[in-house]
């Protein structure tokens, strides 16, 4: 009777989910309701500007910041309405290695090209000088947030944001819609044929995400002991970059522990991993990550860098075979 | 150009340079790197009969090799974006010499010798301006930096010399990256990929595929004795992949080989290799990522075959099929329908095997 009853407990523990109850639940927790909250905080983005378009307005600072947080949180759910049209490369435009966007964005504002004068018309434009990376440089930016005439400038932040906002809902729209169906709901004619398929593009999500979070996010302001480069985090003008490696591991956080619902250990195990990586990030007082030129501060940047380098070992080397998706030694590495 | 060959010529005569040819260190048939189980790694020689002959050991983890034409050297690049390759003397196991990347490059993984093993030339990117190159390196003076020239599009990977020529063609997979991002990709919404092929530095004839093509990225190359090229693509847009195979020769068009979205879908939009078999007839793709094998008809253009098999990776051709390596360790001799399997449980092949001769 005990042993029965121990088999029983087993079978009943909470969290033990079937595989295509995984797919359903982060759909349903973390995919929807992160779009959601990123077309409704674009919306805002676009009636602040309209109210107020100067760079230094508090309220749209405010709005940008919230829009942005939006964006970060889905950043690494790469696939499906985001790729539609080239969306989420519309929206970030990040890594800028070549300096396009400031570059764009003055040639705009010194010919007074008439494209701003419409969303729809700018949604045309070099992708360089669209989304919220190009929005930072016309908050944040010294030469860029003061640069040429007042009024056309002030077009140009209510057609980026009237553009942000388009997008967002359209992703949102399309996921609500459709995407979220064709995901949970596998097909021999939709984009996934089995459940299999769903979970490896989650998996696909959940690596990329990381690997962005530590070759760009980390990686670019860290370059080499020798040569730092403080200024190509992401973000610093807004003294945003460590809160972006914060939002995106709180995401990639959701998104693993989601993945790994039907193996608890594991589960525990990335939980634990996530939370050193977020508990070190959380002990720097570095919103730019300007550090990275001092060796004292540096380190502990680093160290940072070597916990998300410990989840990503912990989910190649574990998660992938537990959801039994491909993870070979070609396969996950690409070329 | 000519002296200058002679010269070299001359000094390879004289014995500067290793002498060992490639019957020296046993013939081998191909050349692959791998990974070790104690995590370090080998640069091997394998036998026709899927012997391994010798390993040399490389500093970090490979991508491909270049074999000399004659002597038994090989220069073995490091996965992307590595910024040193070496010549290693199979013969001793020696790094003859570290190929260092000029300032401002990094090699894209692939390299090919010229037809008489004179110069080495490697794919590269200029990542401050976001542009191809080919480096030129002069073998005899010990692999040093000669020259390099345009690779005529953006992110260059693997690089081939065309049989019984010295035309080189080069697939521009067309994927932007700076090296202060990893391996992030830069301009997957604008990227033009396209295959070039090059003459004496100078580019003689540009492949583009048209319209949703553009996100396709022409990354590997098979060459044929008659002068067809064969290429296997990684599909970097949204859904199904539309082709991941293609077939060119030289002053035609570009055909790419139609194949069921069934069959399509199995390759996940990603080809490893490529290579030729059956003397042209029929070109081998592999699929690390969809664990598959697929063998096409190079005159019906269609799919004729296909085999799972895990972590597929490298192929190379042989008188009678390919050899196809994976990343769990095992060697298939793929013939017609016919596999023999040799399995290394301490290896772990990587992504390219390099036919030799």
């Amino acid at each position: 009777m005990k042993t029965c009853l121990a088999i029983c407990a087993i079978a009943f523990l909470p969290g033990v989910a079937s595989a295509q109850d995984v797919t359903q639940n982060i759909v349903n927790d973390h995919i929807l309701p992160r779009f959601d909250v990123l077309a409704e905080t674009g919306q805002t983005l676009e009636e602040t500007a309209l109210a107020d378009c100067s760079a230094t307005s508090e309220p749209l600072r405010a709005a940008f910041g919230t829009a942005f947080d939006a964006w970060v949180s889905v950043s690494h759910l790469r696939f499906g309405p985001t790729e539609t049209d080239d969306r989420a490369f519309a929206l970030a435009f990040w890594p800028d290695s070549r300096g396009a966007t400031p570059r764009t964005l003055a040639t705009l504002i010194r010919t007074k090209d008439p494209i701003t004068q419409s969303a729809d018309a700018y949604a045309d434009m070099s992708i360089a000088a669209r989304g919220f990376y190009a929005m930072e440089f016309l908050l944040y930016d010294a030469t860029i947030s003061t640069f040429g005439d007042d009024e056309y400038r002030c077009k140009l932040v209510q057609t980026v944001t009237a553009d942000i906002a388009k997008l967002t809902q359209d992703i949102a729209t399309d996921w609500q819609n459709s995407y979220a169906g064709l995901l949970t709901n596998p097909s021999p004619d939709g984009p996934y044929r089995s459940d299999l398929e769903a979970k490896q593009e989650l998996f696909k999500a959940l690596t990329t995400g990381l690997q962005l979070t530590s070759d760009a996010r980390l990686g670019r302001p860290l370059g080499s002991f020798d040569r730092s480069h403080p200024t190509r985090a992401e973000a610093w003008r807004s003294g945003r970059s460590a809160r972006h490696v914060a939002l995106s591991l709180e995401s990639l956080r959701d998104l693993a522990t989601h993945l790994a619902q039907h193996d608890p250990p594991l589960q525990a195990e990335l939980n634990a991993a996530f939370a050193r990586a977020q508990t070190q990030l959380a002990a720097v007082d570095d919103p730019a990550f300007a550090g990275v030129a001092n060796p004292q501060s540096r380190i502990k940047i680093e160290a940072i860098r070597s916990r998300v380098e410990e989840i990503r070992a912990i989910v190649r080397n574990a998660l992938g075979s537990s959801l039994g998706v491909v993870s070979g030694f070609n396969a996950l590495d690409g070329d | 150009m000519t002296n200058r060959r002679q010269f070299i010529a001359g000094l390879l005569a004289t014995g500067l340079a290793p002498r060992s040819t490639w019957a020296d260190v046993g013939a081998p048939a191909f050349l692959s790197a791998a990974a070790r189980d104690d995590g370090t790694y080998v640069l091997c020689g394998i036998s026709a009969a899927l012997d391994v002959l010798f390993n040399v050991p490389l500093p970090s983890r490979g991508h491909a090799a270049a074999a000399h034409p004659t002597r038994a050297i090989a220069v073995a690049f490091a996965r992307r974006p590595g910024t040193f390759a070496h010549a290693v003397d199979c013969a001793t196991g020696q790094v003859i010499a570290t190929l260092d990347a000029p300032q401002g490059r990094h090699f894209h993984g692939h390299g090919a010798f010229s037809r008489d093993g004179t110069w080495l030339f490697t794919t590269e990117n200029d990542y401050e301006a976001g542009q191809g190159r080919v480096g030129v390196w002069d073998v005899a003076a010990g692999f040093t930096r000669a020259d390099e020239f345009s690779s005529g599009g953006v992110g260059p990977h693997d690089i081939k010399r065309v049989p019984g020529s010295d035309t080189l063609v080069i697939a521009n997979g067309g994927i932007d990256t700076h090296p202060d991002s990893g391996r992030t990709k830069l301009n997957i919404a604008t990227m033009r990929p396209n295959m070039t092929y090059v003459e004496d530095g100078r580019l003689v004839e540009t492949v583009r595929l048209e319209g949703e093509h553009h996100k396709n990225s022409i990354r590997h190359l098979a060459v044929n004795a008659d002068g067809r090229v064969a290429f296997g693509m990684q599909w970097q847009g949204g859904g199904p992949a539309p082709a991941l195979v293609g077939l060119h020769k030289r002053g035609n068009s570009v055909q790419l080989l139609s194949v069921a979205d069934e069959a399509l879908r199995h390759m996940q939009g990603y080809v490893g290799s490529i290579a030729f078999a059956v003397d042209g007839a029929q070109i081998i793709a592999t699929s690390p990522r969809g664990g598959m094998v697929q063998q096409y008809d190079t005159d019906t253009l269609t799919i004729v075959d296909q085999n799972t098999l895990a972590d597929a990776s490298g192929v190379a051709t042989t008188p009678d099929g390919v050899i196809i390596t994976t990343g769990t360790g095992k060697l298939v001799n793929l013939h017609g329908h016919h596999a023999e399997t040799v399995e290394n449980t301490t290896l772990r092949w990587d992504n390219h095997l390099v036919p030799l001769g």
